[in-house]
């Protein structure tokens, strides 16, 4: 071998389109690898949720079935009931959840960049974040009223943290590197700032919003159950108080739904903003 | 001839430790320049300084006879590790210096385009780093370098993390670009061998405190190719700046150890 076909060989070799397979067919094998393991788990865990509330507890009032489930969500929703519920608990999450978004990338903007920001509120911050302040919820009510805005407040108080933190510590572990490659190039603290911390600390504030989703759905149902007119919580302690547990297991059902789509949802999010995060 | 690049008298202290003492050099236009030395020898912290990364204590650079103070448009530096932007393709990596001088225009876009051509990364302009090899991101890292047309370039072990027939073809692809340009060049390396292959002048350093110890001449003719390594007065030349920091590594080795 010559150099010449050494240096060929090593040049990075002009990039080949690989054949692709017709798309509904390489949609359909990748549906296969990733998720069939996971929809069958799912399907046999609710033949045997279904076997066992009917033959081994028989009694509606313990357990409901995943069909009487199903045949009260149609129910619900036939009447308008559900609609209702989901229409308010979820302007109570939209609303709060971009409250505490807007306010926690702030807060955490501010944090990672000022000293003075972070020595005033990290003790708040982590105080906060550990507590229940989930437990407030009774005193929202009293204050805001038995509306939305109580609901909306402790959304608010539960996602905020999270979001805050991770902000604050996606700028914080920007690599040095990083930073120091755009100081050869003469970068001002704000090109800096816009060029390599924002887009690095971005997989940590979507980090962040996607533990809110979860958080948030928990202070909404949540403060519900305190005390409501309507929202999928008071449906749930509704249907508590009447022992009807198809309609308990309805609300239920709607708010894991709703959590898995968003949760989601942020996955393919993630996929299309933070690609480089997905190796 | 006026020299592009000097230090005179060159301190750097971190705290009690003496990085480097009293480094005195002068470089003239287009000549590509070697350090080589022992872990902790400090010709890393004199490439910083050169790149105006990090302050002198005392004593001074000058380029073109003006005082370094702080990083400008005159010096192009190529990191150890590429260091570039995993959100950013190709192309975008290699404009962030006119990005960052406010002229990434399409004059600008035009001659990265040339320059990812000249490293041989047609083609892969809108790529983006995790679908790159290691030698690839180093030509990214080089032209990115390139894309602000310094006078300098500042090379720091740019190819010590590729295996070592990648590296050797880098070294080559390196010297058939600086022979287009002829651009003045600092180049820090562990390999010996390297050094003397791309270099007009290999300064060797010693360590505690971090000094020029040797400043060895390579008077192998140009335009050189890989053949030029099994020739004998290029042995000579490995073995001669070998034999100056063997002593030192042995000592940097055992230290590292410990």
């Amino acid at each position: 071998m010559t150099a010449a076909d050494i240096q060929s060989a090593s040049r990075p070799a002009a990039p080949a389109a690989a054949p692709q397979p017709s798309a509904p067919r390489a949609w359909a094998a990748s549906l296969r690898r990733h998720y069939l393991a996971g929809l069958v788990s799912i399907a046999c865990g609710l033949a045997l949720w279904e076997v066992l509330s009917r033959f081994v507890v028989a009694n509606p009032l313990f357990l409901a079935a995943p069909s009487q489930i199903f045949v009260a969500v149609l129910s619900l929703s036939a009447s308008g009931e559900l609609g209702r519920h989901i229409a308010v608990s979820g302007l109570e999450f939209v609303i709060g959840y971009a409250i505490a978004s807007v306010i926690g990338i702030a807060l955490g903007l501010a944090m990672a960049s000022s000293v003075l920001a972070k020595q005033v509120s990290q003790p708040w911050i982590s105080g906060l974040y550990a507590t229940p302040t989930i437990a407030l919820a009774p005193l929202f009510i009293l204050w805001f009223g038995i509306g939305i805005w109580s609901k909306v407040l402790v959304v608010i108080l539960l996602v905020l943290f999270p979001v805050t933190i991770n902000t604050e510590a996606g700028l914080r572990t920007t690599s040095p590197r990083l930073i120091e490659m755009l100081r050869s190039f003469g970068a001002t603290p704000r090109q800096i700032f816009i060029k390599v911390s924002l887009p690095s600390a971005t997989p940590f504030i979507l980090a962040g919003l996607k533990l809110g989703i979860g958080r948030g759905l928990i202070a909404v149902v949540v403060a519900e159950l305190f005390g409501s007119r309507a929202g999928l919580g008071r449906l749930i302690s509704q249907s508590a108080d009447a022992f009807n547990m198809p309609e308990l297991f309805a609300g239920v059902v709607v708010l894991a739904v709703a959590g898995i789509a968003m949760t989601a949802g942020f996955g393919w999010l993630e996929g299309k903003l933070v690609p480089w995060t997905r190796d | 001839m006026t020299a592009k690049l000097a230090a005179s008298g060159l301190t750097k202290r971190f705290d009690a430790l003496e990085a480097l003492r009293a480094i005195n050099l002068t470089v003239a236009p287009g000549e590509f320049i070697s350090l080589v030395g022992p872990s902790g020898c400090g010709k890393t912290t004199f490439l910083r300084i050169v790149a105006g990364l990090e302050p002198a204590t005392s004593g001074e650079v000058r380029i073109d006879g003006k005082p370094v103070t702080k990083p400008g448009g005159d010096r192009g530096f190529v990191f150890q590790n590429d260091n570039l932007l995993p959100w950013r393709s190709v192309l975008a990596n290699a404009m962030i210096g006119p990005e960052i001088a406010g002229q990434a225009d399409a004059a600008a876009r035009r001659r990265t385009l040339e320059l990812l051509k000249l490293v041989g990364l047609e083609g892969f302009e809108h790529y983006h780093p995790r679908q790159l090899s290691g030698g690839m991101r180093q030509r990214v890292n080089l032209a990115r370098a390139l894309a602000i047309d310094p006078d300098i370039l500042l090379m720091d072990e740019p190819f010590s993390a590729l295996d070592a027939q990648t590296r050797e073809i880098m070294q080559t692809e390196l010297l058939r670009i600086w022979e287009q340009g002829r651009k003045t060049v600092l180049f820090v390396t562990h390999q010996i061998d390297e050094a003397v292959f791309l270099s007009d002048r290999v300064l060797v350093f010693a360590r505690r405190p971090g000094r020029v110890q040797e400043n060895v001449e390579v008077a192998l003719p140009r335009p050189r190719t890989l053949d030029i390594k099994r020739t004998p007065d290029f042995v000579r030349y490995v073995d001669h700046i070998w034999r100056l920091i063997e002593d030192d590594v042995r000592a940097s080795v055992i230290e590292e150890h410990a």
